[in-house]
């Protein structure tokens, strides 16, 4: 507890305004914590203030690879891919277009630009990192927790692993912008369940290990509303454990029961994140808009969704 | 709760199969839902194992347990005790066996090496390269590969005769599909050749040019680590493939089904879809889906105003969700009538739950709340 405590109460800790606000923005966390549509109100947020945006997925299958595409006025979208990256990175290093093709259609380059570990992870980054520079704000939505520390560890490894030479200078500069708290931010978003909050004090420290001096910026998405019947009393305790009635099912036995329960229960959960003194932001649930009839794609629901949310972001100063 | 006689029931491929991998993105509650599958089967008579490949140790947690590792973990007493504390209405007794494993990639990957290798040295050299090391980290392929390995080796000891394996997270579901095959590529012989020939052999120009200017690019060093790579994937090679093709013939064969854990949202059925072929692209058995998370046994219907508004927004978002939840379910009532395989599925469901799972007590009343009837 001691130990956790000291670890990061530094007194500056950054707002998650000026996280937000940075030119390139990270979005972590573990899966099904609604990364993917935060990130993009975060987009439309700040493309919202005139601001040129990049909004990055991670190879998303559902789009063409490599796809840039206007999406809003002042906004961007890239559908980000390894095998495109890794094309405009040989070509950018060779820079003789003969010996590119030579180097690209070699069934041995072609076969470790695609299996090699960490091949992937870096020239995605490094494609981010090169493009950031065309705009005001870049905002990555990061592949699910496991997945997305693996592309820092990568660019470290390949540091490490490639000594001289221009992927080793290249990987230095990425997490030399990484660390920078003026140039990267790192967001980091939970449900307010257990386990999420949990990876996201490890994601942290994780994080912290390669960036000691960016601290990220937290949000805890998806909140239940409190309900009216419970009063503010009940609400922010941190005693460290909740008593549950032994051997009582964890199933709910009415609508209103799990409703409360469910509050009570994320309220304490977030002990974990008050324990340490961490601030946090909090985005409540958006009911899922319902698919208008005969509406084969979801697309507008979301949209929908996405308008809330990042109004919710300038309501409440986050952005 | 009668299960509908028009598919199959879990119970049933419980009885049909030696083997049940559970697929499914991050967030779903796989792990959870896996081992509640496991318990199912044991108080179904079985001898039943879970084998969860999960470095964030969630498993552990769930069952309140500290010390769950490589070594099967029994945990036959607290299912009883939970049995007899909570005697269910399905089941007269509970006479099988529970145990859990959670592998730790580092001792599962050298005992890997350790069959491979054709002598120590060989082996020393392998476990050295650092290219190696950075590959059985970080590798994409890696860790779900190893879980198939763990999975292999413990079927062969016949000491259970139901294992659940609860897959590593990942991106995507097929992730794990795709895994053996994109290690086996890189055993492909003919690129293996290519690293073991001495560079002053490669004869063709075109091949000493790529390398020239990958060269040049990976600095000093790693081409040196790379033919050395090379050389020890060369070393390996055979028994590598040989047992990869055992493997691949256990995960085809009957005893092995495969199974998807899903939340239901109108991606459920696209998803099922895309799973269901790459199942069968694979030559493996799709068993059923499990939709986990669900909300409509939560009765909203007839709350009164009065208790509606004991919790007004709570309701409206519980409204939504419920809403959205019935039209995945009724996606996948389709599905079942009219796809190629939807009547041979099985479909069950699994409710959410007002709090977190901290016991094997906890867990028990998850593996008895398993739902066949799809409504």
């Amino acid at each position: 507890m001691d130990a956790l405590s000291s670890h990061r109460s530094s007194p500056s800790l950054p707002t998650l305004k000026e996280i937000l606000n940075r030119p390139l923005l990270f979005v972590e966390g573990k899966g099904g914590v609604g990364k993917t549509v935060l990130a993009q109100s975060i987009a439309h947020a700040l493309a919202a203030k005139n601001r040129s945006t990049l909004l990055v997925s991670i190879e998303n299958p559902l789009l063409p690879a490599g796809e840039l595409k206007k999406i809003a006025s002042n906004l961007w979208h890239l559908n980000c891919d390894p095998t495109t990256a890794f094309e405009e990175y040989a070509s950018l290093k060779i820079g003789v277009a003969a010996l590119t093709r030579i180097f690209l259609q070699n069934k041995l380059m072609r076969y470790l630009g695609k299996a090699a570990p960490g091949v992937h992870e870096v020239v995605i980054l490094g494609k981010i990192w090169h493009d950031r520079k065309d705009y005001d704000h870049v905002v990555v939505d990061m592949p699910s927790m496991g997945y997305g520390i693996t592309m820092f560890q990568s660019t470290a490894n390949f540091a490490k692993l490639f000594r001289g030479g221009p992927i080793h200078r290249d990987s230095e500069a990425m997490l030399k912008t990484f660390a920078d708290p003026a140039q990267t931010g790192q967001l980091i978003v939970s449900l307010a369940e257990e386990m999420p909050l949990t990876e996201s004090l490890e994601l942290r420290d994780y994080l912290n290990g390669f960036f000691p001096d960016n601290a990220p910026g937290f949000l805890v998405n998806r909140r239940f509303p409190k309900p009216e019947i419970l009063e503010d009393s009940d609400v922010g305790s941190n005693e460290s454990s909740r008593d549950y009635e032994k051997g009582h099912t964890p199933l709910a036995t009415s609508a209103l029961d799990y409703l409360t329960q469910r509050f009570l229960l994320e309220d304490h959960n977030m002990r974990l994140w008050r324990n340490q003194k961490i601030p946090y932001g909090e985005i409540g649930y958006i009911p899922p808009a319902a698919r208008s009839s005969g509406d084969v794609k979801s697309e507008p629901a979301i949209q929908k969704t996405i308008s809330r949310v990042s109004a919710l972001l300038a309501e409440k100063g986050y952005v | 709760m009668s299960p509908q006689k028009s598919h199959h029931s879990l119970d049933e491929v419980i009885q049909k199969r030696r083997i049940l991998v559970t697929c499914g993105t991050g967030g779903v509650g796989k792990t959870t839902l896996s081992a509640a599958i496991a318990m199912r089967a044991a108080v179904l008579g079985k001898k039943a194992v879970v084998i969860t490949v999960d470095p964030a140790k969630r498993l552990a947690t769930s069952l309140g347990l500290k010390d769950l590792g490589d070594t099967p973990m029994d945990l036959t007493p607290l299912l009883k005790r939970a049995f007899a504390d909570h005697p269910p209405e399905a089941f007269k007794k509970c006479v099988g066996t529970l145990a859990a494993i959670v592998p730790d990639s580092r001792t599962t990957f050298e005992t890997f090496m350790k069959g491979l290798a054709p002598t120590t040295q060989i082996m020393e050299r392998v476990l050295k390269n650092p290219i190696v090391d950075v590959f059985a980290r970080e590798f994409s392929g890696a860790n779900e590969y190893l879980a198939l390995e763990r999975l292999y080796h413990l079927d062969l000891l016949k000491e259970y005769d139901f294992i659940v394996l609860d897959t590593p997270p990942s991106r995507n579901t097929l992730a794990f599909l795709e895994a053996p095959q994109l290690l086996a590529r890189l055993f492909e012989e003919k690129l293996v050749r290519w690293f073991v020939l001495p560079a002053n052999k490669i004869a063709a120009a075109g091949m000493r040019k790529a390398m020239g200017i990958l060269e040049k690019i990976t600095g000093e060093g790693f081409m040196t680590h790379l033919f050395d790579f090379g050389g020890a994937l060369f070393e390996i090679q055979e028994n590598f493939l040989k047992n990869l093709k055992a493997i691949n013939a256990l995960l085809q064969s009957q005893d092995v089904g495969f199974l998807l854990v899903t939340v239901p949202t109108p991606e459920t059925v696209p998803e099922l879809n895309h799973f269901v072929d790459s199942v069968k692209e694979h030559g493996f058995h799709f068993d059923g889906i499990a939709l986990n998370r669900t909300l409509s046994y939560l009765d909203t219907e007839s709350a009164t105003a009065a208790d509606r508004g004991k919790a007004s927004q709570g309701f409206e978002v519980l409204d939504a969700l419920k809403a959205r939840e019935q039209s995945a379910i009724s996606e996948l009532k389709n599905f079942s009538k009219k796809s190629a395989i939807g009547s041979q599925i099985f479909y069950t469901q699994l409710p959410e739950l007002a709090r977190d799972v901290h016991s094997v007590e906890d867990l028990f009343h998850v593996a008895m709340a398993f739902d066949h009837s799809l409504s």
